[in-house]
């Protein structure tokens, strides 16, 4: 029936599927459908910027205006991942410089971006707009001043977590007096930045929705600030600090004044540096708030954030340290009705918190707060019961995140494993797409996670299991799965290779410091040609023909339609 | 010449250009709990199960490899009783308050070396109280992609600087310092022993090779290189 409308007719239909995954089964429908959506699609995804060449993406979507690409593994974020392992935006920009493709939209995370690029990127694209980078690295303030200075319909500058060499230019100051769409703009995670003209930008983009400032800008500075920029909805604040003499009560009286006109801000992030005592300035706009991150906070008590919490009667998304403590847990689950999403982070990463959150805080949480379906919590331990009682409380979790510190812990007051609890949490939440386990782990858990995770995309495992069978029942039972990533746990060759064809069916699988040996990833590599097995190898073994029988410290393996990428260090052998 | 530069390595690391005296290094069974490559001395019951024997590792790769010991634990060579005594010792917790140990288990916790990093500096301004104007530590300097420290060699009035980024390993590390410092310095015949310490973050001085390569990339502040005994 659909053949008999002209192209356009399903072009306008398919307008209205706009997530990728809708969009990629209309592909496979019919070769019209895959004709027409691939002429007409304008956002592409790419989880693994090695599974596909940026030709090819040309090729089959010549209309692309926002692209968002993947590099570096997850693990990656905590250090498991050698410096120079890959990941280089280069190659993309340069393939779609050449092309005609009217790029206007590029979001990276974990890939190395480098001043080069941010300059070609900035010149080849006249109706460049938006620029988000997560976790980059390789890059200085020069390369963002080409950005700046030619992007002139730039309307979003979104840098989270970078690793920015910043250089003594003032890149800010290369936004032309002509720059006025900015909607969005986040520098959170450099070390300086020119005031006087980070005003001046302020002042001349009327449009700007979401500003996210660092430890440079201080007090004095958002409050003229805010005074341009009542409309915000989205602020990260600076540093936060005032001294306690006469001369900065006058500034803090401004700071407060101005604030009370800031009514649309409903996303409140920052604090990277800050003082209890200015605290209360905040207090007018808490009872809009929709997200607050304090993450970064340390300097603010359990008992001021419990002050602060109180008065956030809307939170629905709240990211927290640990100092928050079980008590003030159980003030936020009696608070924030409406709380999606928590996150608690460990104030002491090493150390043993005398404020640290434990299975209580959860449990509050759980009992007050049934709309959660996120979660993400660092704490000392945890136990079966109350997991069980959450996993009753909660049964809409998407993202399940637990972790314990001690990596091998078990229930506390039964010294029991945590298999029963974070089965009664795949079997409870059907809807969950995300999970991180901790603590104490037999094979148990992950028969459970293989029988009840039917959405699963994708699990972290760490120092868990006993045998291959664990990780077996995961790979036979999640037929949703994504991504996994082990390490530190005693799975081997066995369970590798029982089902080498679901690997095509996955995005990636990481194995560190477990037992596959060098043979069984080169059996893997020889099955399955479409899978790239890459080999991480730190230790300098280069001059030794290592054994079969060796097992493989970091094994990274994905799939792929372009083979094994040219642009491999020394230390990564890619297996054929 | 006759340099070593001994580290707390695993037997089986390269050797070539390194072990420049045959003759003074006497085959032995090297001890398990040196293996740092395995991400740091996890020292849970559960993982002791996990880790493969030294033989199983290195078994098969023995023959012909000459073996390095770590010449500088200062009692001597260390021998299995005594480190499976540290094992047991602790069985019972990972988390140590011992600041040596901090940063045992590379990546673990799982948080974002930035965040570590906000966290870590705003702890510093507590101790310090107020406010402190962060002007970084004037050994360690360089951005993402350049770490350069100095290093000093006993015994020499200049002290060097080298780039840590450009290595992946201690060895890596240990064979560039020999090659640096082998011009400036004259050897005995019988050839001397070096140690290499580095000064981590806390100001303390350690002995280079105990931990991961990447948890002593994040916290070395400089190098030193002392003699031993010939």
């Amino acid at each position: 029936m659909m053949n008999y409308f002209p192209d356009e007719v399903l072009e306008h239909v398919f307008d209205f599927v706009t997530s990728h995954r809708d969009r990629n089964a209309v592909s496979l429908v019919c070769k019209l459908w895959y004709r027409v959506e691939r002429y007409s699609r304008q956002r592409v995804f790419i989880g693994n910027c090695y599974a596909i060449s940026p030709e090819r993406l040309i090729a089959r979507f010549p209309g692309v205006k926002s692209l968002t690409l993947k590099g570096k593994p997850h693990f990656a974020d905590f250090n498991l991942v050698p410096q120079d392992w890959g990941g280089y935006v280069q190659p993309w920009i340069e393939a779609l410089a050449r092309s005609r493709i009217g790029l206007e939209e590029l979001r990276l995370k974990r890939m190395v971006v480098s001043d080069e690029s941010l300059d070609v990127l900035s010149r080849s694209f006249t109706n460049f707009k938006s620029l988000v980078l997560v976790s980059c690295e390789g890059f200085t303030t020069d390369g963002l001043a080409a950005i700046a200075a030619n992007c002139r319909f730039l309307r979003e500058l979104d840098l989270q977590e970078n690793e920015i060499e910043e250089k003594k230019n003032h890149w800010l100051g290369c936004f032309p007096d002509s720059c006025t769409s900015l909607v969005s703009l986040n520098f959170a995670c450099l070390k300086e930045i020119n005031l006087a003209a980070l005003e001046r930008l302020v002042a001349r983009n009327p449009n700007l929705k979401s500003l996210k400032l660092n430890r440079a800008v201080p007090l004095e500075a958002l409050q003229r600030i805010l005074m341009r920029a009542p409309q915000l909805v989205d602020l990260g604040t600076g540093s936060f600090v005032l001294d306690r003499d006469s001369d900065d009560s006058e500034t803090y009286r401004k700071l407060r004044t101005t604030i009370l006109k800031c009514r649309s801000i409903r996303n409140l992030s920052g604090f990277l540096e800050v003082a209890p005592h200015c605290l209360p300035a905040i207090y007018p706009i808490c009872v809009n708030l929709t997200y607050l991150n304090l993450s970064y906070a340390a300097g603010i008590h359990g008992s001021e954030l419990i002050k602060l919490i109180r008065l956030c009667g809307k939170l629905q998304r709240l990211w927290i340290l640990d100092c928050i403590g079980d008590k003030g847990l159980e003030i936020v689950a009696s608070t924030c009705k409406d709380l999606q999403e928590l996150r608690v982070f460990p104030s002491d990463p090493f150390g043993a918190g005398h404020d640290a959150v434990t299975e209580t805080g959860l449990v509050a949480i759980s009992s007050g707060c049934p709309k959660l379906n996120s979660l993400l919590y660092f704490c000392q331990q945890m136990t079966n019961a109350a997991l069980i009682a959450v996993a009753k409380n909660c049964p809409n979790f998407i993202r399940f995140r637990l972790c314990i510190l001690d990596p091998t812990k078990p229930d506390p007051v039964t010294m029991q494993p945590l298999d029963e609890g974070f089965g009664a949490i795949v079997q409870s939440s059907k809807r969950l797409r995300r999970l991180s386990l901790s603590g104490l782990l037999t094979d148990r858990v992950f028969l459970y996670i293989g029988m009840y995770a039917e959405q699963l995309e994708m699990l972290s495992i760490a120092f868990a299991g006993e045998s291959d069978k664990g990780m077996l029942y995961v790979l036979n039972g999640c037929k949703k799965l994504r991504k996994l990533e082990i390490r530190d746990s005693p799975f081997g060759d066995m369970a590798l290779l029982r089902d080498v064809g679901k690997y095509e069916t996955m995005r990636s699988l990481w194995m560190s410091s477990c037992d596959v040996t060098l043979g069984g990833c080169k059996t893997l590599a020889k099955k399955m040609p479409r899978l790239n097995v890459e080999i991480i190898n730190e230790n300098d073994q280069m001059e030794f023909a290592p054994e079969d029988s060796q097992k493989v410290e970091k094994m990274y393996l994905y799939r792929t339609l372009v083979g094994p990428r040219k642009d491999a260090p020394e230390f990564v052998w890619t297996l054929v | 010449m006759e340099l070593q530069l001994a580290l707390a390595l695993p037997v089986h690391s390269s050797v070539k250009g390194f072990d420049l005296n045959d003759g003074g290094i006497e085959s032995k069974e090297p001890v398990a709990s040196q293996l740092w490559s395995y991400g740091g001395s996890l020292e849970s019951k559960k993982c002791l199960k996990n880790k493969r024997s030294s033989e199983e590792a290195f078994g098969k790769m023995g023959g012909g490899v000459p073996q390095i010991f770590p010449l500088m634990v200062w009692s001597g060579q260390p021998n299995e009783e005594d480190d499976r005594k540290g094992q047991n010792r602790k069985t019972s917790s990972i988390v140590n308050k011992n600041e040596v140990e901090e940063n045992h288990v590379v990546g673990w916790p799982p948080i974002k070396s930035w965040m570590k990093k906000q966290l870590h500096q705003q702890q510093q301004q507590q101790h310090q109280g107020g406010r402190v104007k962060n002007d970084g530590v004037a050994e360690r300097s360089g951005g993402r992609n350049s770490l350069y420290v100095k290093v000093k060699m006993e015994g020499q009035a200049i002290a060097r600087k080298i780039d840590l980024r450009l290595f992946h390993s201690y060895q890596a590390l240990t064979n560039t310092l020999i090659s640096m410092f082998e011009k400036e310095q004259k050897f005995d015949k019988n050839g001397v022993n070096y140690t290499l310490t580095y000064q981590d973050k806390e100001g303390d001085w350690l002995l280079a090779g105990d931990v991961p390569w990447q948890t002593f990339i994040e916290s070395v502040q400089r190098l030193g290189i002392l003699r031993n005994g010939g």
